[in-house]
């Protein structure tokens, strides 16, 4: 796994007691194996309920704004990213702070090689092998044939048909058909055999909530089946719940 | 001239209900009820909104130009469009009022800013010079994509901050019947207050004491037109977020053909409106899918340079 880092060997620095994360999903890996008192703090959508699935598990941490000049005077022996620019690398370098901006994951299983690397910065590596576990336990029990599917998002955006989503989907037993923008009329005309639909934020006026509440949607002639959107916002640490979660529901 | 505008419009009404990603004469040989729900629930609102936010715009754009007797005067250039914005972004993304909560907020905000503008153009032509005006109307402006800026800003999460940029950027794709319910009266209305008070701009044009001396009752013209304004404008913003540029573009585009009566100027500008836009909404949809081009962002591409073009002409 390609990590970008400062302050040299991970695997020989020691066990960092302040943590700081500044991204959701780095909120997420942090939250399933770091100890609560390790964790300085993760940033404010790692503890909104409206974000992600695992929020219960950051009642009462300490919340950032994502930003790294905001969690200078928390004093971070390590901070935690996906995707940071090459400024804030800098800047890390600069004020001597150990930094790892994780690359975007782009399948589980290099979810699950980013959860096993965090749980062994931070000392707690059996947090990684049961996130690894069920991961395998996932793969192991996949059905065998993918049932065709459309997930749709907001504003009727559909996920690749490669990559993290699709991959999660598979282990549901699941084949994304279509990726991109997907008209409403294209969904009438050709209504795909099973819809997963996406809901994120849905008590909140929006755009998404408006398409998805078109009347014309309501006529499509497809068994329909919800997903958690915020479990599918990051793709990690909260995904093996989810896809249990999907099968159950795809079963019933 | 209007004959040709109205066979134009219709011509391009008829093509923007058949064009779309199904083929809806096949589908109603085999299923005319499907073919019935694309047609009611899909087409007909996208281009029916399409011609009656155009007429608005362009109708709105002619009577802004004559009332402000300004050739750059227009609802988005001006503040109308933007407060109209603000407001729908305050009522629906903040106050939680849902579309019609969207349509009232835009329209108060389209209101309140022709308000402000025309108080502040009061201001200006006692100092008797129309750069102030322009001035006062692009600070107007300003101060509402400020204040939207702000909105964006303060957005409660990351979704909602790139579904309100995404909202700004206006489109037709995916609108509703009911959508179209509730616009349409409203722009009608509107619509009819900017051509009933044609005759008055006219006289407008002679300046505001020979007009009063013709007997243009001057406060309840202004009061007439930015009601009407307000109306086109908000209306439009309300359920396709903010379409730049048809207000400005549209007049110039037919004042020559009306002997330059800015009166005269307010029918076929709001026909060439409806047919400007329902034109960019059939050729947005006949670009890539993938490109996802929205409708404002489009026609701010085409007006945009018309624009630099006005100013380089000197209007």
């Amino acid at each position: 796994m390609a990590l970008a880092g400062w302050g040299g060997s991970a695997v020989a620095a020691p066990i960092p007691a302040r943590i700081v994360s500044l991204n959701l999903c780095t909120d997420e890996y942090l939250l399933i194996t770091a100890r609560r008192a390790q964790i300085a703090s993760i940033s404010r959508l790692g503890a909104s309920h409206h974000e992600t699935p695992l929020a219960g598990r950051a009642a009462g941490l300490a919340t950032n704004q994502g930003a790294l000049g905001g969690v200078i005077d928390q004093r971070p022996d390590l901070v935690l990213t996906m995707g940071a620019s090459p400024q804030d690398m800098a800047l890390a370098a600069r004020l001597g702070m150990r930094m790892i901006a994780l690359p975007y994951p782009q399948s589980p299983a290099e979810v699950t090689r980013q959860v096993q690397r965090i749980a062994g910065l931070v000392g707690n590596p059996a947090a990684g092998t049961h996130f690894a576990r069920q991961q395998a336990a996932l793969t192991a029990t996949m059905p065998a044939r993918a049932t065709p599917a459309l997930m749709l998002g907001g504003s009727g955006l559909a996920p690749s048909m490669q990559g993290l989503t699709a991959g999660w989907l598979r282990l549901a037993g699941l084949a994304q058909r279509q990726s991109g923008s997907v008209a409403i009329e294209t969904l009438l005309a050709n209504p795909p055999p099973l819809l997963i639909i996406s809901r994120y934020r849905p008590g909140q006026f929006s755009g998404s909530q408006a398409w998805a509440a078109h009347p014309a949607l309501a006529r499509i002639k497809a068994r329909r089946v919800a997903a958690d959107g915020r479990a599918f916002l990051c793709g990690g640490a909260a995904m093996p719940a989810e896809i249990r979660r999907l099968r159950l529901a795809l079963a019933a | 001239m209007n004959l040709r505008l109205a066979l134009l419009c219709t011509a391009l009404l008829l093509a923007s209900l058949a064009i779309g990603p199904v083929d809806l004469l096949a589908i109603a040989q085999t299923d005319p009820a499907l073919a019935r729900t694309l047609f009611v629930e899909l087409r007909l609102p996208r281009a029916g909104l399409a011609l009656l936010i155009g007429a608005g715009l362009g109708a709105g754009g002619a009577a802004a130009q004559a009332l402000l007797r300004n050739p750059l005067a227009s609802p988005d250039v001006l503040g109308p469009a933007s407060g109209a914005a603000l407001g729908a972004v305050i009522a629906g993304y903040f106050l939680g009022g849902g579309v019609l909560g969207m349509a009232m907020g835009s329209l108060a905000g389209a209101g309140g800013g022709l308000a402000i503008l025309l108080a502040l153009a009061g201001a200006g032509s006692r100092a008797g010079g129309t750069t102030r005006l322009v001035l006062a109307g692009v600070a107007v402006s300003t101060l509402f994509g400020v204040a939207i800026n702000l909105a964006l800003s303060l957005a409660p999460s990351p979704f909602a901050l790139y579904d309100l940029m995404f909202w700004l950027m206006g489109s037709l794709a995916d609108r509703t019947l009911p959508q179209l319910l509730l616009a349409a009266p409203l722009i009608a209305l509107g619509l009819a207050l900017l051509l009933r008070a044609g005759p008055g701009l006219d006289a407008l044009t002679l300046g505001e004491d020979v007009a009063h001396s013709l007997g243009v009752a001057l406060p309840a013209l202004r009061r007439q037109v930015v009601i009407g304004i307000a109306l086109v404008t908000g209306a439009g913003v309300a359920v396709a977020g903010n379409i730049g540029f048809v207000g400005l573009v549209v007049p110039h585009l037919v004042r020559p053909f009306v002997g330059h009566r800015p009166g005269r100027a307010i029918l076929p500008a709001a026909l060439a409106g409806a047919a400007l836009l329902l034109a960019a909404d059939i050729a947005i949809r006949l670009l890539p899918a993938d490109l996802n081009l929205k409708l404002g962002v489009f026609t701010a591409l085409i007006g945009a340079p018309f624009f630099l073009w006005l100013i380089r002409k000197g209007l």
